[in-house]
């Protein structure tokens, strides 16, 4: 008898204690045009609206960095599709890193980051620049520390997140959710694509069609050509690249081993990711180590300025002649068609501003 | 009390004792393609020599299998062979392996399937534009059906430095290929797995009887509008070169 009246004291006890707040976020519905591939959203960080909100906030967060004065959005510009127009990116102790920053654009495509893939998921992408010495240099538990501080940062996680806390982990999965949101679809080009391939188009994409002026086309044509420009190999569908490395010629011998420098591999020295050339006109300088100032700079590299190495891509086929040889009307044409993948849409669009 | 409890015990023993429903076994089997040069063991980026005695090396080797079957039952729509990602396994599914004793499939993409929109194809499948990287062309000319690429040493003169690109890409309706194999060999590999291997000798592709290919002189296909003869050759002998191993 004595035991039951314990057991019931604990029962008593057990049924008084606080309940663990928690918090259920609300789905974000990914709008994924319909000319594109499904985006594989990883399980273990699923979409919500307050996931992709906090994201946006810790996007334009200065405070991730040492002296709180570079966020992500300081290397990736909105006015320059999400990449930074200087040569290389300056970190918050000024010193300059070796390779371009990357336009964020379409990245919930990809499967591997970095121009060298070192990162084989964007969660993961996110974890390196903060810490990085060159880049906005502080660790994470002072990063997550300053966060920590600020009573509206603890709120937004708890809605994200359904639970307290913050840490790294959490940072990068809200930022990988807004980057996802960060999808460009709209330029001239997809109106050509969709024409192309038999979408039916709006009224309004049927305007944008009639825009489109035979040079355009000309270079369109000229980009798909083996015997042309050949870009359609590396450069291609929807997401305007192709799921590769590639070593496009651009030195026969490497200071930047690029893919070769993470698989200790020779076969991939000089091989860089093939980037997306969506927004181009709005992402220069160009190539990995921001080489080329201009867009007139890079046609000129593959008409004539390739160099032959032992892992040069095999489908740069006319390398012995230093390239494709393209004429002056070319170069024009292809760079006409270059600018219809232009998505000003995207750059402006309210939804990926700070909201500082 | 005591009575309640032996009652409780004695329920719970019996009805521990319910038989349990039989789980259904499930018989997977796997189909793999491994690559060779000759009798040689074959390795991606490894210097191997040609019928014409140039020093060789491959480094990439992919193909699309489609429409595979027994001829009245489907195995598979497509499957996408990357020796480089994914080694020389082609399919595993869940499949009786006593219904395919002979084998039916397409070297490329059947042209039902050819055309459609690579994005509406399923996450999963090899079809879809994700999966099919540069595999895949465009809506009109369709998926590259066989691509091969690698580096060759045109001047025999005991050194090794490749200096010639060969790049074969090889796709449209016009070259699709169909081929049969019977008497398979279904090895039981255990997992309730059966396992059958083909292989696709690179030697003898290259140095087919009927039409030998000479990478010096013969190096670049993209199926484009006056390499139909090479883009023909290629593909026939990259057919023949494929056996049961």
């Amino acid at each position: 008898m004595k035991y039951l009246a314990c057991i019931g004291l604990l029962l008593l006890f057990a049924s008084c204690r606080k309940d663990k707040t928690t918090f259920q976020a609300n789905p974000y519905a990914l709008e994924i045009p319909g000319h594109f591939p499904d985006m594989i959203i990883p399980s273990d960080n699923p979409m919500t609206q307050e996931g992709v909100e906090l994201g946006r906030w810790l996007f334009y967060e200065k405070r991730l960095s040492g002296n709180d004065s570079m966020s992500c959005a300081s290397c990736h510009m909105p006015s320059h599709s999400f990449s930074d127009p200087h040569q290389f990116s300056t970190g918050i102790d000024g010193i300059q890193g070796n390779r371009q920053s990357m336009a964020l654009i379409n990245l919930g495509w990809d499967q591997f980051y970095f121009w060298d893939g070192r990162a084989a998921s964007l969660e993961k992408q996110i974890l390196g620049p903060v810490p990085n010495p060159i880049e906005m240099h502080q660790s994470w538990p002072d990063a997550v520390y300053k966060l920590t501080l600020d009573l509206d940062y603890r709120n937004r996680f708890f809605r994200a997140f359904g639970e307290p806390g913050i840490d790294s982990i959490k940072v990068s999965k809200a930022i990988a959710q807004f980057i996802r949101t960060m999808i460009s679809a709209n330029s001239k080009y997809d109106v050509m694509y969709k024409y192309e391939n038999g979408f039916s188009l709006t009224s309004q994409e049927q305007g944008v069609l009639q825009s489109v002026d035979a040079e355009e086309w000309a270079g369109y044509d000229l980009f798909k050509s083996l015997n042309g420009a050949d870009c359609f190999h590396c450069h291609n569908g929807p997401l305007m690249r192709v799921k590769k490395y590639s070593n496009n010629g651009l030195d026969a011998t490497f200071t930047d081993k690029g893919r070769g420098a993470i698989t200790h591999n020779p076969e991939d020295d000089g091989k860089f990711k093939v980037p997306t050339l969506r927004n181009i006109a709005l992402t220069a300088p160009y190539m990995h180590d921001g080489r080329f100032a201009t867009l007139d700079q890079v046609i000129d590299h593959y008409s004539s300025g390739v160099h032959g190495s032992s892992t040069i891509d095999p489908l740069i086929e006319y390398a012995s002649q230093g390239g494709v040889q393209l004429t002056t009307e070319e170069k024009y044409l292809l760079k006409k068609f270059l600018l219809t993948l232009t998505d000003y849409s995207f750059t402006t669009n309210t939804k990926f501003k700070d909201p500082h | 009390m005591r009575w309640i409890l032996f009652s409780m015990i004695l329920a719970l023993s019996i009805l521990s004792c319910g038989k349990d429903k039989p789980v259904p076994v499930k018989n997977y089997i796997q189909l793999e393609l491994q690559p060779t040069f000759g009798a040689l063991p074959f390795y991606m980026d490894s210097i191997y020599t040609s019928p014409q005695g140039y020093k060789v090396k491959f480094t990439e080797l992919k193909c699309y299998f489609s429409l595979l079957g027994n001829g009245t039952t489907s195995l598979q729509q497509a499957c996408l062979f990357d020796y480089r990602e994914t080694g020389s396994l082609l399919l595993k599914q869940e499949a009786d392996y006593s219904k395919f004793a002979s084998l039916q499939f397409k070297l490329g993409v059947d042209s039902s399937l050819n055309h459609l929109d690579p994005s509406a194809f399923p996450n999963d499948s090899p079809l879809n534009i994700s999966n099919a990287g540069p595999m895949h062309w465009g809506w009109n000319p369709g998926y590259i059906f066989m691509n091969l690429e690698g580096k060759v040493d045109t001047l025999i003169d005991g050194l090794t430095n490749p200096d010639l690109s060969f790049s074969f890409h090889i796709g449209t309706d016009a070259y699709l290929q169909a081929l049969t194999f019977s008497g398979l060999n279904w090895q039981d590999v255990g997992a309730n797995t059966r396992r059958c291997k083909l292989k696709i000798d690179l030697e003898a592709f290259l140095a087919n009887p009927a039409q030998s290919i000479d990478l010096k002189n013969e190096h670049l296909t993209h199926t484009a509008a006056g390499q139909e003869a090479l883009t023909a050759k290629v593909i026939q002998n990259f057919k023949a070169a494929i056996s049961l191993y």
